[in-house]
């Protein structure tokens, strides 16, 4: 072997081993960067998620010594009315700016006052507010808190004659802009709630915080959609006034 | 020739799915923060977690998928967020497809609302073709991350031995 390929192999070793060298660095480089990446990522992660629960949490407390409304069922978790004393309950959960829920009324409301006034059922209102919006100035939170003060002042007699005309007047869920305080206020006053505060707590929504308990309380009762009716504890899929008797029939029976 | 066209397209592929799966991603996270009390409904309606970890869940994942949306969007971590994107997408469509098979009347609450749907007006089918096909694009982008556009293809210091993967 020549002197000059000798030396040429040696520096082909050198180079080999440099270049060896570099690509572990390089490796060491690309590894660390992805430990730094991987905690930076998860930090980021847990921060976005400890911030979020916090901030949405404050915002959906209620306050523990929120007034809340009299007049509430007897032995009732306090976010429901009843009429009547019969011996089949009908549990209605609604929400007064919800279209199928003034369908509900038109078609089977009657019906089902009738049978309340029959001494057959005892009615038990679960008055919902999901469907505030700006268009409508959070109208299903204004009118569930009317009727509470309405419930509280002149008792749940009042309570069901002024849902009526709620729903009587309905304004329209998409184009309309809500009923204003002061056709609450009126529609309290026709019901029968001629108290000095009744103005007030409407317009001051006293029963705010209610009004928010009240609807997580039906969420969790398992109701994902209004109206939802239970006939002695089983919902009603036919929500027609003669799907509404043959229930009410059969449970009496 | 084929080769050729394949390396030319496919990070550019990888961009379009990026900003599907990131765009998708951060409107569904956003439309969640402004009705926390609806978020908690809905997340209670799929009657799949315990109550003490409603609130937290409800609150927390709108978090995760902004966060994985934005990574996806700036194009950083791409195969980790892609990564993440799946599991999101198989957490989603193990609950749409369990409420569907139980019966449940709900909305799947994906971009807001409190879960309320009317009788008879649940779209599970769309709802499980939409997250399934976001699902794919997810797996596709986890194995082949490399793409245009992306915030990280500045950061990565240039290293001579590189080739472009």
């Amino acid at each position: 072997m020549s002197t000059s390929s000798k030396k040429e192999a040696a520096r082909q070793r050198i180079a080999e081993k440099r270049a060896a060298e570099a690509a572990a660095r390089a490796a060491e480089q690309r590894r660390r960067r992805t430990v730094v990446g991987g905690v930076v990522a998860a930090v980021v992660v847990v921060v976005a998620v400890v911030v979020a629960v916090v901030v949405q949490t404050s915002r959906t407390s209620t306050a523990a010594d929120a007034a809340r409304p009299g007049g509430t069922s007897a032995g009732g978790n306090g976010y429901t009315f009843s009429v009547g004393t019969g011996p089949v309950t009908v549990d209605v959960y609604e929400d007064f700016q919800c279209p199928n829920c003034k369908a509900f009324e038109d078609a089977a409301g009657a019906t089902l006052e009738q049978l309340q006034q029959a001494g057959t059922v005892t009615i038990v209102y679960h008055g919902m507010a999901f469907l505030d919006s700006s268009q409508n100035d959070d109208y299903s939170t204004r009118a569930l808190n009317a009727a509470a003060v309405v419930a509280s002042d002149a008792g749940t007699a009042a309570y069901q004659q002024f849902h009526d005309l709620l729903y009587a007047h309905q304004p329209d869920e998409r184009t309309g802009s809500g009923l204003t305080d002061d056709q609450l206020i009126a529609y309290a006053e026709q019901a029968g709630a001629t108290g000095e505060d009744v103005a007030t707590d409407i317009r001051d929504l006293v029963y705010g915080d209610w009004v928010e308990e009240a609807t997580d309380q039906a969420s969790k009762d398992g109701v994902t959609g209004t109206p939802t009716v239970l006939v002695d504890g089983t919902q009603l899929s036919d929500l027609s006034a003669d799907g509404l008797r043959t229930a009410v029939e059969d449970a009496a029976a | 020739m084929q080769v050729v066209r394949s390396d030319l397209v496919r990070p550019w592929l990888a961009t379009a799915a990026r900003l599907l799966l990131g765009g998708v991603l951060v409107v569904a996270g956003v439309l969640k923060f402004p009705d926390p009390a609806a978020a908690v409904r809905s997340v209670r309606a799929y009657q799949l977690l315990p109550e003490p970890l409603v609130a937290p869940v409800a609150f927390g994942l709108p978090a995760v998928e902004v966060v994985v949306g934005l990574a996806l969007l700036a194009g950083v971590a791409v195969r980790a967020a892609a990564v993440a994107a799946a599991v999101l997408m198989v957490v989603f469509l193990v609950g749409i497809v369990s409420a569907w098979a139980r019966g449940l009347q709900i909305d799947c609450g994906c971009f807001g609302g409190g879960g309320q749907v009317a009788a008879g007006e649940t779209r599970y089918l769309s709802e499980t073709l939409r997250d399934t096909g976001l699902l794919m694009v997810a797996l596709a982008l986890a194995r082949w991350p490399h793409s245009r556009l992306a915030l990280a293809n500045r950061l990565e210091t240039p290293t001579p031995m590189s080739t472009t993967p």
